[in-house]
């Protein structure tokens, strides 16, 4: 499964909401995420990637496509060290 | 004369910033060694720590969920590696979900106690582990919505009050290990938390409403935990001292304002 495939399962698990309503384009607001679901998620992506996603980065996402595109570069970068 | 607590290693959760930064220099400043722990803030961390070096003295900076009990090993299995000992552990981490009590769910109970209480529970474990035959301090952050009804406080407030009991617990069996277990419970203290819940509406803004006229601040929390942290406070054991310039006794006392 791709990195974005499995980050969106990661999120619609947490949030408990259907898988398809996550969109590149989307936004946690979107899906009615409170603050816990968010770190949650982050939490969750993080740990099943093995991945750092600090705070500071975190708060430039603007949607979906921005967090899985990073979680892509940080997976890469990974496999390459 | 060297610094009271030179030699010694410290462990701050949550150490990067607000209280738990005051308390990691305080600390430095008295000659201790300190690793730093973090969670979200890596950047923030990191600063802390060249602040803390530029006193003088060594810090190093760890990254763990003290939510998730693996991390803690993890993180732990790095301290004993890496130094084989620990003086001083400070229970700071914490985090919240502000919700009325009909509000609150499984996840938030869940999230906030492991924060906030489990791992104390879990880092004193550990920690006592490497105060073996060198005695050691655990001293927790706690607030007064331990005792007091907060608005929307409610988990955490619970998370706090389970964090002051087992303080008095651990006290009593770590006694005869020469390691001294105390509590700080603190009223509002001027942190990024304060402004979030004030922002939010969460708090009324009583921001200059103690007896005394100011605020509690960082430092005042930092230099409570330093004197119990240092030989003096020795005979005191698993007390939650209150550190809230008189706020708590004194419902009806109309608070001075700041002078200008
Ligand atoms: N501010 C107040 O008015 C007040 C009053 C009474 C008591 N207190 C207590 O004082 C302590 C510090 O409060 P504060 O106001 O300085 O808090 P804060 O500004 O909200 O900072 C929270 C700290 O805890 C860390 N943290 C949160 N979750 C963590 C986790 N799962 N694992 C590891 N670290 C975690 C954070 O690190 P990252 O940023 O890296 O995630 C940060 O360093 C807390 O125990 C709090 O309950 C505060």
């Amino acid at each position: 499964m791709s990195v974005e495939e499995q980050v969106k399962d990661i999120v619609a698990k947490i949030v408990h909401v259907d898988k398809g309503v996550i969109t590149r384009e989307g936004t946690f607001k979107d899906i009615k995420a409170d603050s816990l679901d968010i770190v949650q998620a982050l939490v969750a992506v993080e740990d099943a990637f093995d991945i750092e996603i600090p705070d500071e980065e975190a708060q430039k996402f603007q949607s979906f496509g921005d967090f899985i595109s990073y979680v892509e570069k940080q997976v890469t970068e990974k496999e390459k060290a | 004369m060297s610094p009271p607590l030179a030699g010694k290693l410290a462990l701050v959760t949550g150490g990067g910033r607000g209280i738990g930064k005051a308390i990691a220099l305080k600390l430095a400043s008295q000659g201790a060694d300190i690793i730093v722990n973090f969670f979200r803030h890596r950047e923030t961390a990191e600063e802390t720590a060249k602040d803390i070096e530029a006193l003088g003295v060594k810090a190093s900076v760890i990254r763990a969920n003290v939510g998730n009990p693996a991390k803690i090993d993890e993180m732990f299995d790095i301290i004993n590696r890496d130094f084989g000992r620990l003086d001083i552990l400070i229970n700071n981490a914490a985090s919240g979900v502000g919700r009325p009590v009909m509000d609150v769910t499984v996840k938030a109970w869940d999230w906030t106690m492991d924060i906030n209480a489990k791992a104390a529970l879990l880092c004193a474990q550990r920690a006592s582990k490497l105060m073996e035959g060198r005695g050691g301090k655990i001293i927790s952050i706690s607030s007064l919505g331990s005792s007091f009804v907060l608005p929307t406080y409610t988990v955490v407030g619970v998370s706090k009050a389970a964090l002051e009991a087992l303080t008095r617990y651990l006290a009593i069996e770590l006694a005869p290990k020469n390691i001294c277990v105390n509590t700080v419970a603190a009223s509002a203290v001027e942190t990024e938390a304060l402004k979030f819940y004030i922002k939010e509406q969460l708090m009324p803004d009583t921001r200059q409403a103690t007896p005394v006229g100011r605020m509690v601040i960082p430092e005042d929390i930092a230099n409570v935990v330093a004197f119990l942290c240092s030989e003096e406070a020795s005979m005191i054991r698993g007390q939650t001292v209150i550190v809230d310039g008189g706020t708590s006794i004194a419902p009806f006392v109309i608070p001075s304002k700041e002078k200008d």
